[in-house]
């Protein structure tokens, strides 16, 4: 009976939230930031693997869609905190206020959905967890046994 | 201008669908345009305010589902023309005093506009900017929208204008009809049933009258008619009873006429009668001298036989001419007096004869005192104690003039006889008052005057008398046919009323004087 449970548990997991960690070592050239940052999805929409080129593309608004079709739905820090701040100039190679503009341009003309911007990494992930599609950025994953980090090619980018 | 009132109700109609016509085809919609573009002006602006706000919260608080929901609000709006956002960037001068705010185009959707950021409204487009303020970035969010949609809704105002215009001229057509109808009918029937009462046809009625006024006007003809017929009714009964009483009227004036020509007569011969006397006296004259001339020849005639009838020796031829020639001498008299009786009675026939009418040139003075002495006579004849002094001052320069003699000898006659009835009244009551023993007032001497004058174009003949007089209150009716003061049978009254009728017809004028009393004068005034 336990052990039924056990696996119902697993499967909810799998199904619903689905990890994906990137380590991002200072992301882009010119940046001095070294802390790591993880990438995290909702189980349903993003791929197992992902370059850095497709990440970046995703990120920048260009890719909106997961090949299942899913909506791509960025979740951000913003970038008053240290996470948001670090994401910006490792990922987007912007000040705050730069990306800021460059969201608002994107809205704007409705070339891409608008992002989320989250105060705390636990809101982020939330969000993450609760929206199919959603894939995020952050500076640590919670130590929580529903969210599973997993490690993309540990490659350095 | 003769306006029919079918045309004054035609006009009425149509001017009050004009006027409603050109309210809804122009000036409704013109109201409607401007209510409109102030909505769509509004709206625009709202727009343009939802964005504006929706940036500086994005920008403010990284929040962009404001800005994303506000601009797919707009962009699924199909009347969109363009929504620009403008950043301002401040250029200051080299003294940093004074700076310029240039707006230039930061992102514009859909992206294949490029609008100037000046740009302002137009006729087919309308542009509002709501203005957002961040550290970021300042400017503000540029919508623009099409106007067509407005056009399209004027097109569609004035076509329903049209449309209601069409059926406002189909329904005034329709009321002006109908006015035409229930107020033209009948009035055109009363107008024709007056006139044919005008013209004299009482029967018209004006049938099955409506419940409006005209339909009271309607009763009202009627009752006026009937009332009408009705006052005919009794005005032709009293034309009837008129008309009998004129025939009796016209019998009765020509009995009067037959009447007063008797009267006439009358007056000539009571006139006559009171002539009668004079005549008679004035012929006794001649005939006394005929007799007595006749004896007298007779008695020379007797002479002259027992001349004859002496021896022849005894004749004396001389004798016997004296005798012859006082014979003659008698016979002319007799014959001269013979003819003046003949004379006295021939005007005596004149003057009753009827008058001729025809002016003829006549001695005034011989025929007044002719007259003056036949009244005298006449009255001396009736009462032998009358006597009057005889006053006459006759212009000898005055000759022959033309009158109708007999009508003015009548004239004359009348006045005389008046005049010596006034001073023997007078001499009566001068007797009354006398003592018996006084047969003659010496103080009162009864004179009656005649004057005759040539003035500058008339001549006037007076006739005073020292007699009654006439009392004031009375002296204005004495001409008045059949006024008389004389004793029932004396006078008829109309003496000095034809009198005055005579004078008028010769043109000349009659006026009387008198102080009761004292005296009366009449003066005749008759023209050359």
């Amino acid at each position: 009976m336990k052990m039924k449970r056990i696996k119902r548990y697993q499967r909810f997991i799998f199904t619903k939230f689905f990890f994906v960690t990137i380590v991002l070592f200072s992301a882009f050239p010119g940046s001095s930031q070294t802390s790591s940052l993880t990438v995290i999805s909702n189980q349903k929409g993003a791929p197992a693997t992902l370059n850095f080129s497709e990440l970046k593309s995703i990120f920048m608004g260009e890719q909106q869609r997961w090949r299942s079709g899913t909506k791509i739905t960025i979740a951000l820090m913003k970038t008053n905190t240290a996470a948001g701040k670090n994401t910006s100039e490792t990922l987007y190679g912007m000040s705050g206020d730069e990306l800021n503009k460059f969201w608002l341009a994107l809205v704007f003309q409705g070339k891409a959905s608008a992002p989320n911007f989250f105060n705390s990494a636990s809101e982020l992930e939330n969000f993450v967890a609760q929206n199919p599609g959603a894939i995020g950025i952050v500076d640590q994953v919670a130590a929580n046994d529903e969210i599973k980090t997993v490690q993309v090619e540990g490659k350095k980018l | 201008m003769f306006i029919t009132l079918k045309t004054k109700i035609w006009l009425t109609v149509l001017s009050i669908v004009l006027m409603f016509t050109f309210f809804t085809l122009y000036y409704f919609p013109a109201q409607q345009r401007k209510l409109l573009i102030k909505n769509y002006s509004d709206e625009v602006q709202n727009l343009a305010n939802t964005v504006a706000l929706g940036v500086r919260i994005a920008i403010t608080e990284q929040n962009f589902q404001g800005v994303q929901t506000a601009m797919e609000f707009v962009k699924d709006d199909p009347r969109l023309k363009f929504v620009s956002m403008l950043e301002n960037d401040t250029t200051w001068n080299n003294d940093h005093t004074n700076y310029k705010v240039n707006s230039t185009v930061f992102k514009t959707f859909p992206e294949n506009q490029h609008p100037k950021a000046t740009i302002e409204s137009s006729d087919s487009l309308i542009v509002k900017r709501a203005p957002f303020i961040t550290s970021v970035m300042s400017g503000s969010v540029m919508l623009a929208f099409s106007t067509k949609e407005i056009a399209e809704s004027q097109k569609k105002i004035r076509i329903t204008s049209l449309v209601v215009s069409a059926i406002v001229l189909l329904i005034g057509i329709l009321i002006g009809y109908l006015l035409a109808r229930t107020i033209l009918v009948p009035v055109r029937a009363l107008r024709n049933a007056a006139n044919k009462v005008g013209k004299g046809d009482l029967t018209q009625r004006i049938q099955k009258p409506g419940k409006d006024e005209i339909g009271e006007l309607g009763r009202a003809f009627n009752k006026m008619t009937d009332d009408l017929l009705l006052t005919r009714q009794e005005l032709d009964e009293s034309n009837i009873s008129l008309s009998e009483a004129n025939n009796s009227l016209n019998t009765t004036l020509n009995e009067l006429k037959a009447a007063q020509a008797q009267l006439i007569q009358s007056e000539k011969l009571a006139s006559l009668g009171e002539l009668t006397a004079g005549i008679a006296h004035e012929i006794q004259n001649p005939l006394n001298f005929v007799n007595n001339f006749a004896e007298v020849n007779a008695e020379l005639i007797e002479e002259l036989r027992a001349e004859c009838q002496k021896p022849e020796a005894e004749r004396d031829g001389q004798t016997i001419d004296e005798i012859l020639n006082d014979i003659k001498a008698n016979a002319e008299k007799i014959n001269y007096h013979g003819k003046r009786a003949d004379a006295i009675v021939k005007g005596m026939l004149q003057h009753s004869r009827t008058s001729s009418g025809q002016k003829e040139p006549t001695d005034i003075n011989a025929l007044a005192d002719e007259y003056l002495r036949l009244s005298y006579h006449g009255l001396r004849a009736k009462d032998k104690s009358f006597n009057a002094a005889i006053k006459t001052d006759l212009d000898e320069s005055i000759g022959k003039i033309n009158i109708i003699s007999q009508d003015i000898g009548r004239v004359l006659l009348n006045l005389f006889n008046n005049a010596f009835y006034a001073v023997n009244e007078k001499q009566k009551e001068q007797h009354k008052e006398v003592t018996p023993f006084e047969k003659v007032s010496p103080l009162y001497e009864p004179t009656v005057s005649l004057t005759t004058r040539k003035l500058e174009n008339r001549v006037s003949i007076t006739v005073s008398d020292n007699g009654k007089g006439i009392p004031q209150t009375i002296l204005d009716k004495i001409f008045q046919p059949f006024f008389t003061t004389k004793p029932t049978g004396e006078g008829t009254g109309l003496g000095l009323s034809l009198s005055y009728d005579i004078i008028k017809a010769h043109g000349g004028e009659i006026k009387v004087e008198s102080k009761q009393g004292e005296g009366t004068t009449l003066m005749i005034q008759i023209p050359l």
